[in-house]
């Protein structure tokens, strides 16, 4: 039976819903998701479908102020000002960006009361990207920006097969391969759902034909021999010689490892999520990185921003009135006022709060209610990039450790040296363990830590810059943390533009708190929002 | 003393350079807030505007705080005697910000915080408690701080009208739980930890505090 398109699409979304056909018509080209397709490439805009609708405005120019240097911000002024906005930044800080932080030769670590200069060698190669770090190719916003304004990507890689998986409960606390993990834990599974369906009755639900081919994909998901006994696989590596040996083993058959002990396997929490952690949305390959750090990306719009971008602008009140917004501030030791048409807000919501504001009582509670989140990362420089004399090129080792995770520089290989993630907790826990300690403490700890994972390791490290961004001046929290309730309750009430005239705006207010496509689709959803009054109050004449 | 006197001269020179910028500005809106010291934009990241406290980055209001006090804590921050218990996560974010600082800075952040106009206007009272219960528990209470929580300096003990109440609280339960007043070096502390004997339950403390809500704060 034939199926046309346009059925074949609306069986999909019975089945995946609206975003699945939308997934799907990208997918098939009926959609323009990206700039060529549109053909509206022309260097300098994402692409149609991509770009808010913003009426230009023929009479008075409106205004804009733009609250935080955030990439929100930044994106909202990059298309603001393209349509005949005046805008301004004002941002607290010492630098724009926000949350895409990397780190390199001089650059200051502005933690409260922990101030550092990060020291790695002056070479651009050598970099921490300490806050955003990864580009999952689907994030169409940050990918796009990427393209029209020339921002080149290379390749990151998330999960290495090479890499360890650590855990002081399990294995005599030695690491072993995610390769093996892997493998031999589902090759256990495998063997014991073959046994289960070996014994169980399932005529009425499959065939004799289902049922051989149900055993046969189980043999192939364990690699079980003819018996559906799992007794090794070559996925998960050979003993010498072989794959990951120190000899070659091209030349002779290689001996299968033996299983790991599955009561091991069970000690470790590694199964809870980092086993499969690969296959989420956001984490599966492939993803990309900016050559040469992330803030490339902050530094392609700021070059393709005229507008005033103001740092060490601190907002002191934001004040809604009939006809716009009166935003005061203090700058190179003056209090100045903006009024603006509009604000686009993209401070931190905890911080907002403590800024004089008109808002209202349900406004602020709303604010109030989501958490910050805690996260610190430690990049230190090794002076020999020992990992891939270890079969590591790239991707994260994991151990039930407080650093949590060791992520190996996918760029620059065989370089002289290197900058590894030494740690980067999700813990909130992990994160205060760290953020208490001061930086030198915290180098000391990350590599009596990572030396259970790689032996020689201190050895190895010359320089170490950490970030806990809950101690980070002007930030004071990293991914917000919204429940289900206050999603609930506040989700759609915080991105409603409060008396159409502010708007708050950031991967806070987005399902993708924490990605700098959150940031993006938030600074769109404001700027269609804006359009629509803007188009209102000209009354259709635009 | 040459220290002492040094750093009067520099808040000298602060205070006047308010002056001369401040005065002559004409909007009325930028009159209402004190510009602030570079050095001292980290109080106002989590203190908020004019230091009116900020419950979600659980930074306590400092407008209208004594200096002694201040000075006396950031101190205590200072020597380890605050924020370096296990349990108070929210006490070590301050810990090492005053660590940092050298004697000098803080008589210098003594000083800036108390220029700032009293803003009661910004207090937030947030705490539900049965205030009449917490008369009777605050008997305790006002043979230091004062009948109507105006504080005491001769005794050591801080004005109470007018501090963020959700701070209270989460003070009384520092002292109640020995995650503040746990050093023997920390007399004022120590002081304070047994004087929370009297609150024996969490209730107390939501009640006590909701009576010194009552307080008039001028």
């Amino acid at each position: 039976m034939q199926f046309s398109r346009r059925r074949f699409l609306n069986q999909v979304g019975a089945a995946g819903g609206s975003a699945a056909v939308y997934q799907m018509a990208l997918a098939m080209g009926l959609m323009s998701g990206d700039a060529k397709a549109a053909g509206s490439f022309d260097g300098a805009t994402p692409g149609a479908g991509l770009v808010p609708t913003l009426n230009r405005d023929k009479g008075e120019r409106r205004s804009v102020v733009l609250l935080g240097g955030g990439l929100s911000s930044l994106m909202s002024a990059y298309e603001l000002e393209r349509a005949g906005y005046d805008c301004t930044i004002l941002e607290a800080g010492h630098r724009l960006g926000g949350r895409n932080l990397t780190l390199r030769s001089g650059d200051l670590v502005d933690e409260m009361g922990n101030q550092q200069r990060c020291e790695f060698d002056d070479d651009p190669n050598m970099y921490l990207n300490a806050g955003a770090a990864r580009i999952p190719v689907h994030h169409h916003y940050l990918v796009s920006y990427c393209r029209a304004l020339g921002v080149r990507l290379e390749t990151f890689t998330n999960v290495n097969y090479n890499a360890w998986v650590h855990d002081s409960n399990a294995f005599g606390g030695k690491p072993v391969r995610f390769r093996q993990y892997l493998t031999d834990a589902r090759g256990f599974i495998a063997e014991l759902s073959a046994k289960a369906i070996n014994a169980a009755d399932l005529d009425a639900e499959f065939s004799t034909e289902d049922l051989e081919r149900i055993l046969a994909f189980i043999k192939s998901y364990g690699d079980l021999d003819p018996n559906l006994i799992y007794k090794g696989s070559n996925r998960a590596g050979y003993q010498q010689p072989g794959v990951l040996s120190p000899t070659a083993g091209m030349l002779e058959h290689g001996h299968l490892q033996e299983p790991l002990d599955f009561r091991e396997i069970l000690k470790t929490d590694f199964w809870s999520y980092q086993m499969y952690f690969g296959d989420g949305e956001d984490q599966a390959a492939p993803l990309l990185q900016p050559v040469g750090g992330m803030d490339k990306i902050v530094q392609a719009f700021v070059a393709n921003i005229k507008s005033p971008k103001l740092i060490h602008a601190q907002v002191k009140s934001i004040r809604l009135k009939e006809d716009g917004v009166s935003v005061v501030y203090q700058h190179e030791g003056k209090h100045k006022e903006i009024q603006a048409d509009y604000a686009l807000n993209c401070i931190p919501k905890h911080l907002l709060v403590g800024i004089d504001n008109n808002f209202p009582t349900e406004y602020t509670t709303a604010l109030r209610a989501i958490g910050r989140g805690k996260m610190f990362k430690i990049g230190i420089q090794m002076k020999e990039r020992f990992w891939e004399k270890e079969n590591i090129y790239g991707g994260i080792s994991w151990t039930n450790q407080n650093i949590e995770q060791i992520w190996y520089p996918p760029h620059n290989v065989h370089g002289r040296k290197g900058v590894l993630l030494g740690a980067y907790t999700w813990d909130q826990s992990n994160a205060e363990f760290f953020a208490r300690m001061s930086p030198e403490q915290r180098f000391a700890e990350a590599l009596r830590q990572g030396s259970n994972l790689h032996p020689d390791y201190a050895k190895y490290a010359e320089t170490a810059v950490s970030v806990p961004w809950h101690r980070m001046n002007h930030m004071m929290g990293c991914t917000a943390s919204w429940t289900p309730e206050t999603r609930k309750l506040y989700f759609t009430y915080l991105q409603t533009p409060l008396n159409d005239r502010h708007f708050m705006m950031g991967d806070q207010i987005s399902y993708h708190p924490g990605w700098q496509e959150g940031a993006f689709s938030s600074a769109h959803h404001s700027l269609t929002e804006l359009g629509k009054r803007v188009s209102a109050e000209l009354g259709g004449a635009a | 003393m040459g220290l002492q006197s040094h750093s009067f001269g520099r808040r000298v020179r602060w205070l006047t350079c308010w002056m001369l910028i401040s005065i002559p500005a004409a909007s009325l809106a930028e009159n209402d807030y004190s510009l602030v010291p570079d050095a001292f934009v980290y109080c106002t990241t989590c203190h908020g505007v004019e230091l009116k406290g900020n419950v979600s980055v659980d930074a306590p209001r400092l407008n209208g705080m004594e200096g002694w006090y201040l000075r006396n804590q950031m101190l205590a921050f200072k020597n380890g005697h605050r924020g370096t218990h296990p349990e108070d996560l929210i006490g070590m974010e301050m810990q090492p910000q005053a660590a940092a600082l050298s004697q000098e800075q803080i008589e210098d952040a003594v000083a800036f915080a108390t220029a700032l106009p009293v803003r009661a206007h910004t207090i937030e009272r947030t705490v539900s408690g049965d205030a009449a219960r917490g008369e009777s528990l605050y008997a305790t209470c006002s043979a230091c701080h004062g009948a109507e929580g105006e504080g005491n300096k001769l005794l050591n003990a801080p004005a109470l009208a007018g501090q963020s109440d959700w701070y209270l609280v989460r003070q009384l339960d520092k002292y109640r739980s020995g995650a503040r007043g746990y050093d023997p070096a920390d007399t004022f502390g120590q002081q304070m930890k047994a004087a929370t004997a009297v609150l024996t339950k969490d209730e107390d403390v939501q009640d006590v505090v909701a009576y010194i809500n009552t307080f008039e704060v001028n």
